[in-house]
């Protein structure tokens, strides 16, 4: 054991902690905690809250609107998760391979990436919008077909919202499967060429099962990120039509934030919290049953 | 040679589906408001290189205030990412070259606080926010961002961890204090994780908006996403200014992710690939 000469005193780790806990304590876990307390009570924010017990839960499972806005936040996060997923690792192979002007393609790809929800949810809603936009109009004229009215169709809409969150976002994934793709080594592609392996047999035999590691990694954080929809859903539709669009996250707005119910919307945020916690511990248990470490 | 024609055929088809709905802003917001409504769409836009070609520019920055709207953003993101560089450096530092009681509590922590939605925590800020006078200030779009950042302390924690010690004794030898060990021999070789974090701290804070929602109601301190937002409510048919308004607010990042990509992909891959 090598000799360790000491540079620092005992409170100096604490010392440089000092924003880093604050941060934790007052903006995470006394946050945390007190949605869980208020989750028990019934408060406009502005006198006091009273105490009311599984109140606020009994009332969401006894109200339709509720799992209206469950179905949606899984139908939701499904969609995102399976899509950006499938299309990220689809654009990664694509860019990945030696092309000439691959980096423009990737460089494109990631484009919506760095832009805002906002500025995104404005285009698309003028591009979907029935009567002048341009997709409408396009669809029409080009394959006479009557298209939908999108946004404004309660059976299009959240399927339309989705569809935009992974056209945003796939980018992301699409980086994060080419630091995974880039990790394989060279040689086991070469060995298959030489066995006579078909591009098909090759992903299938060699870049998906060396891929697992990435793919857990990719699917924890869509999972989180697939929530993260407040902004898209505020820009293109509120919740609309008819609740088509409204989630567990852009419910607990609408009640905390428009209808002062704070104590509503803890409940349904520890019903998100909940949803989250679950998704993620089955994920991790399920690891070692198909993420494959070793080459 | 057909695979070839054909891929780039297809990598050409995604190009197009994900750069036009901007390239759909921009000539928008080269229209009239008389052309933007015409059936069928016209793919030129009436105002290009006219003379009133900026005029959808000048409305909105002047008469719309956006400049002042893209100055707030400015000074939000630019400090909430300035904030973000000095709490997790510092921390990064502490949990990467120092021991101490609860080290390993204390970063658990941090990592399982990162999965919790924004939704759980929001009411308790919103009421602490309250009590502390701060709601329609820059302060609650500052100091949460400020003082929570798991992702740029784990980066700063990797990076100083895979430092070799023999640089840590010879500063100790030289009898450096604790803190120049940090200002003076470990932050400055942390120059690219700064650069990476700074970068990506900026764009989610400038895109940040339930913050702005619940938080801002004057139109003097609105950043640019809320701006959008409250003119789309307001001015409903007005397109044209509405869409040169959200090629403002792309603009600002798409200048940094073009100029300094290298380390917005350094940032990414590097959570990607260590979790």
């Amino acid at each position: 054991m090598k000799k360790q000469l000491k540079w620092y005193k005992s409170y100096h780790p604490w010392l440089f902690l000092i924003p880093t806990l604050i941060g934790l304590f007052v903006f995470r876990l006394w946050p945390i905690s007190y949605s869980f307390y208020i989750s028990f009570t019934t408060w406009d924010i502005m006198t006091p809250p009273k105490w009311i017990g599984f109140q606020n839960y009994k009332e969401l499972l006894s109200d339709p609107t509720f799992y209206k806005i469950l179905t949606n936040t899984f139908l939701f996060s499904l969609i995102y998760v399976v899509g950006v997923m499938v299309v990220g690792l689809f654009l990664a192979v694509l860019v990945n391979a030696k092309l000439k002007g691959r980096d423009f393609f990737r460089t494109t790809f990631f484009t919506p990436v760095v832009t805002s929800a906002v500025a995104v949810g404005l285009v698309w809603s003028w591009i979907l919008a029935p009567k002048f936009g341009i997709l409408n109009n396009f669809l029409s004229s080009v394959f006479h077909i009557n298209p939908p009215i999108w946004l404004e169709d309660t059976r299009w809409a959240l399927l339309t919202v989705a569809f935009i969150r992974v056209w945003k976002m796939a980018g992301y994934y699409m980086i994060i499967y080419l630091a995974g793709l880039q990790e394989i080594p060279g040689t086991l592609y070469e060995a298959a060429n030489i066995d006579g392996a078909t591009p098909w047999q090759r992903f299938k035999n060699i870049t998906l099962p060396l891929l697992t590691p990435t793919t857990f990694f990719v699917f924890t954080i869509a999972i989180i990120d697939s929530f993260r929809n407040f902004a898209i859903i505020y820009t293109m539709t509120r919740g609309g039509p008819e609740n088509a669009t409204n989630t567990i996250v852009y419910s607990v707005f609408l009640n905390a934030f428009q209808f002062y119910r704070m104590g509503y919307a803890g409940a349904l945020s520890y019903v998100l919290l909940l949803i989250v916690g679950v998704i993620t511990l089955i994920n991790f248990l399920l690891k070692k049953y198909w993420v494959q470490y070793q080459y | 040679m057909i695979n070839k024609i054909f891929i780039y055929m297809l990598l050409s088809l995604i190009a197009f589906v994900m750069i036009f709905p901007f390239l759909w802003m921009i000539i928008n917001s080269f229209n009239s408001e008389e052309n933007i409504f015409r059936v069928p769409p016209s793919i030129i836009p009436d105002r290009l290189f006219k003379k009133d070609m900026f005029e959808n520019y000048r409305a909105v920055l002047k008469d719309y205030n956006f400049a002042r709207y893209g100055l707030n953003s400015f000074i939000i993101a630019g400090s909430a990412a300035l904030g973000q560089v000095f709490t997790c450096s510092l921390a990064g530092f502490a949990f990467a070259r120092m021991n101490f009681r609860f080290k390993g509590i204390i970063f658990a922590l941090l990592l399982m606080t990162m999965m919790v939605p924004i939704q759980v925590t929001i009411i308790p800020e919103f009421y602490l926010m309250m009590k502390l006078g701060w709601i329609d200030t820059f302060a609650p779009l500052i100091i949460p961002s400020f003082l929570v950042g798991t992702f740029g302390t784990f980066m700063y924690k990797e990076f100083f961890e895979n430092i070799p010690s023999d640089l840590e004794d010879a500063a100790t030898i030289d009898g450096v204090s604790a803190l120049s060990m940090f200002t003076r021999v470990f932050f400055p070789l942390a120059k690219p994780q700064t650069v990476t974090l700074f970068i990506i701290a900026f764009m989610n804070n400038w895109n940040d908006l339930l913050r702005p929602v619940i938080y801002i109601s004057s139109k003097n301190l609105m950043p640019i996403t809320l701006a959008l937002t409250q003119f789309q409510g307001e001015y409903d048919a007005q397109w044209g200014y509405l869409l040169t308004g959200a090629v403002l607010s792309i603009i600002p990042l798409l200048v940094v992710y073009i100029a300094l990509q290298k380390y917005v992909v350094e940032g990414i891959t590097h959570t990607g690939v260590k979790g």
